[in-house]
């Protein structure tokens, strides 16, 4: 295990080696932020200066000797924007997007979990028809959507909940449900169909035959086979998450990775673009292993 | 009794996460679209910023009515020019900085050499003070002469934008402002909020909010319900849209103006008759109350009604589709090359429907024979065709643009706009030029009227630009606030004019 995780991290360090330097000239590519950061009227003198002052007049293999340098050196450098360390600003967002993203991806595991192995296991019956057709509807919403009308109905209508921010447990239910829904839907599926192949295996019809309850079969006999496949696709879904729920964050005024970056890129603040990449490719690196970990725990075939 | 504890713990903390804090009626809470990259006073003149610090956490020397009262006093008591160059300010006594330190000539001094200086590049020193070299005289603590090379007759005027700090402020960003206004920042908790809190001490009279909370949403709509809630009392920017309640949404002249800027140096734009024809060719009527708001007005200058100078005998040019057409013919017929392609050049997310606008433009630019077509740019390659230096091999190019003037003197715009060495200048006219720097150093009547003849030479003589709307921002103000929003409210919101009903 020690060597495959060596391997991997030595894999994941090779890519993120070319993401930084992909993503270090591509952004260099979108224009100057002297144009975005100062008034339109600001004199040429002036835009000079700022040029200057961040090292943007460099040619830019100079440009990026100096930040490969300093990231030898653990420095991501400054935010031209907000005048501190780049890693501070992304790591301040980042955790407010891991919060929300575990939070979500808690409560789509556990639903999805329960209610897709039921509905394979009552297939064709009403649960199933219903759960079916909620999951499918939940897929195809669209977040932004789905948040703007749950304002409305329970902000503004009918006074349950705040409309937005983070300062109290009621303005975590919206932005985690909205982010629920469409995850929900995809992984009940993949849930259900999984499980309905697996109950049909002839260990479960042993088991049904020899008198097992139901539950047991349903939870221990024929869900640990059929995790795999959702484990894969929650652990892509997570890696979404990770990267931020853009949507969801710009509407409910969560202050997290994903609008960061997005703010980020249009105003051309690159240290904070390829800090924010550089956590963001970590934590898909963590969560890609602890997944690997996953399949070797749920199958013991499996062996690295 | 371990699981009792544990079970009193986990109560108590669930109970204050959900309990909202409690606000005094006092208190006020602004949703803002834009969250702050920045609180440094010398960032102040970036709307968003300006917003919170402008006169409440840091004031400036004089001030702009943004009601129509003319400047006024503020930091500076009175002013007078010594001569052409260099003006006199007798500062207020007994002004005190919110960590206790006494107001004074040293800190006028400091603050105009931090906004230009060159370790930190400050907009306030960018936008008013970039291209002059501005000295200063500490007669006495409460005296100051300041000096302008070149000379700069609306000195007072300048300094309505020059935020005071004081003398021992570092030369690098700073994330807690000091400030002689009304409020303090007590917390700046990042990504959610911006608390100022009442001073006791202030010089002047005390305000009646007690606290201010900035809290920041980028979605036009739920800036609008957070107000409708009431977990907001004031929205200065909310959509056209969202607008729907007489008794909370206000529209105000916002000081911007949309306007075309016309390429005159390169054909067929350099003809004059282009250029009527390019006016005539448009139903502005056609925009208002339809994809441009009911409450704009028709533009005839790149500023707005408020400025000094304002020519209002201009006419907004007919809608004459036949005049256009007969314009062109002629331009034609002597030899103007009136058939090449002309590049329209909008700006994407400049105001809301600016899309359908430019498409509705190059309609009825199409309509009236120009051959013409539309090209969309996002603001940093968008500034690439509308800032000098241009491309030397560049075609004839109309550029869409949006000005904003709220400090009511035309010089922040007719030099960067129209002259030959204007940064957005697409115009060489040297009548204009002299004219431009006639009045930049005229006083009272004069510089009035220069001013306004400038405007119906640009206009009437040479149809410098295609001028079309003065805008209007949308602005939503809880029903317990006695609060109206004017055109200053685009660039600052002093919390001392905010009542309660």
């Amino acid at each position: 295990m020690r060597h495959f995780i060596g391997k991997r991290a030595f894999a994941s360090g090779l890519s993120l080696i070319g993401l930084v330097v992909l993503v270090f000239f591509l952004s260099r590519l979108t224009g100057d932020p002297t144009a975005l950061f100062l008034p339109l009227d600001a004199s040429l003198d002036s835009r000079e200066r700022f040029r200057e002052l961040h090292g943007l007049n460099d040619p830019l293999l100079v440009q990026f000797a100096h930040y490969v340098w300093d990231i030898l050196n653990l420095d991501f450098g400054d935010s031209i924007r907000k005048a501190r360390p780049a890693l501070e600003v992304v790591l301040a967002a980042f955790q407010w997007t891991l919060i929300l993203a575990l939070t979500t991806i808690f409560f789509v595991t556990t639903s999805a979990i329960i209610i897709g192995s039921l509905a394979a296991f009552y297939a064709g019956g009403i649960f199933d028809r219903v759960a079916t057709f909620l999951s499918l509807i939940g897929a195809s919403a669209p977040d932004f959507w789905i948040a703007i009308v749950a304002i409305v109905l329970f902000s503004v209508n009918l006074g349950w909940l705040p409309t937005s921010g983070t300062g109290t447990i009621w303005h975590w239910i919206m932005p985690v449900a909205v982010l629920f829904i469409r995850p929900f839907g995809l992984v009940l599926q993949v849930v259900r169909g999984s499980m309905m192949t697996a109950l049909s295996s002839a260990y479960v019809k042993t088991a049904r035959a020899k008198g097992v309850r139901v539950r047991p079969i349903i939870f221990v006999h024929a869900l640990r086979n059929a995790l795999l496949p959702v484990i894969t696709v929650i652990g892509d879904l997570s890696a979404g998450m990770l990267n931020g729920a853009v949507v969801v964050e710009t509407i409910f005024g969560f202050p997290g990775v994903g609008k960061l970056m997005i703010d980020s890129i249009l105003q051309r603040d690159f240290t904070v673009v390829l800090a924010a990449i550089m956590v963001s490719a970590m934590a898909i690196f963590l969560m890609n292993l602890l997944i690997d970990i996953a399949y070797s725990v749920l199958d013991p075939r499996i062996r690295y | 009794m371990r699981k009792l504890s544990l079970g009193l713990l986990g109560a108590s903390f669930a109970l204050t996460m959900m309990a909202p804090a409690l606000a005094e009626d006092t208190d006020v809470t602004i949703v803002l679209s834009e969250e702050l990259d920045l609180i440094d006073p010398c960032m102040a003149s970036q709307s968003n910023i300006g917003r919170v610090v402008l006169q409440n956490i840091s004031e400036t020397m004089t001030e702009l009515d943004g009601s129509g009262g003319g400047l006024k006093p503020r930091l500076a008591e009175s002013w007078e020019p010594v001569d052409s160059d260099t003006w006199r300010f007798k500062l207020r006594q007994g002004v005190k900085f919110s960590d206790g330190t006494s107001f004074g000539a040293e800190d006028v001094a400091h603050s105009l050499k931090r906004v230009v200086a060159e370790e930190l590049v400050c907009e306030i020193g960018a936008k008013y003070f970039g291209g002059s070299t501005i000295t200063t005289e500490i007669i006495d603590e409460h005296t100051i002469e300041i000096t302008s090379d070149p000379a700069q007759p609306i000195m007072p005027l300048q300094l309505s934008g020059l935020t005071i700090v004081p003398s021992e402020t570092l030369m690098e960003y700073t994330r807690e402002p000091i400030g002689t206004g009304p409020y303090q920042l007590s917390e700046w908790n990042v990504g959610q909020n911006v608390i100022l809190t009442r001073r006791d001490d202030y010089w002047g009279e005390t305000p009646a909010v007690t606290k201010a909370t900035y809290v920041f949403r980028s979605d036009d709509a739920v800036r609008a319900a957070m107000v409708a809630t009431g977990e907001a009392d004031f929205a200065p920017k909310i959509s056209e849209l969202d607008a729907t309640n007489p008794a909370t949404d206000f529209a105000y002249p916002n000081s911007e103006t949309v306007y075309l800027r016309l390429d005159t140096m390169i054909a067929p734009l350099n003809d004059i008759r282009v250029r009527q024809a390019l006016n005539l060719a448009i139903d502005r009527e056609a925009f208002i109350g339809t994809i441009i708001p009911a409450e704009a007005i028709l533009a005839t200058a790149i500023v707005p009604p408020s400025t000094i100078g304002w020519n209002a005998d201009l006419a907004v040019p007919a809608f004459d589709l036949d005049k256009a057409r007969a314009l062109l013919a002629e331009a034609k017929a002597d030899g103007v090359p009136v058939d090449a392609e002309i590049t329209l050049i909008g700006r994407t997310s400049n105001f809301a429907n600016v899309t359908e606008v430019m498409e509705a433009l190059l309609a009825m630019y199409q309509d009236a024979g120009f051959n013409m077509k539309l090209e969309m740019y996002e603001v940093a390659e968008w500034l690439d065709f509308y800032s000098q230096p241009f491309a030397e091999d560049r075609g004839p190019q109309i550029i869409e643009a949006m000005h904003d003037n709220a400090k009511g003197d035309p010089v922040f715009s007719m030099y960067f706009k129209y002259a030959s060495e204007g940064l957005q200048s697409a115009l060489r006219d040297s009548k204009v030029d002299q004219m431009i720097a006639d009045a930049t150093a005229a006083t009272g009547d004069e510089r009035t009227k220069i001013w306004s003849d400038l405007f119906a030479y640009l206009q009437d003589e040479i149809a410098a630009d295609v001028q079309l709307f003065h805008m209007v921002g949308f602005s939503r103000v809880a029903e317990r606030l006695d609060f109206t929003p004017t055109i200053a409210t685009n660039s600052e919101i002093q919390l001392s004019q905010i009542g309660f009903k």
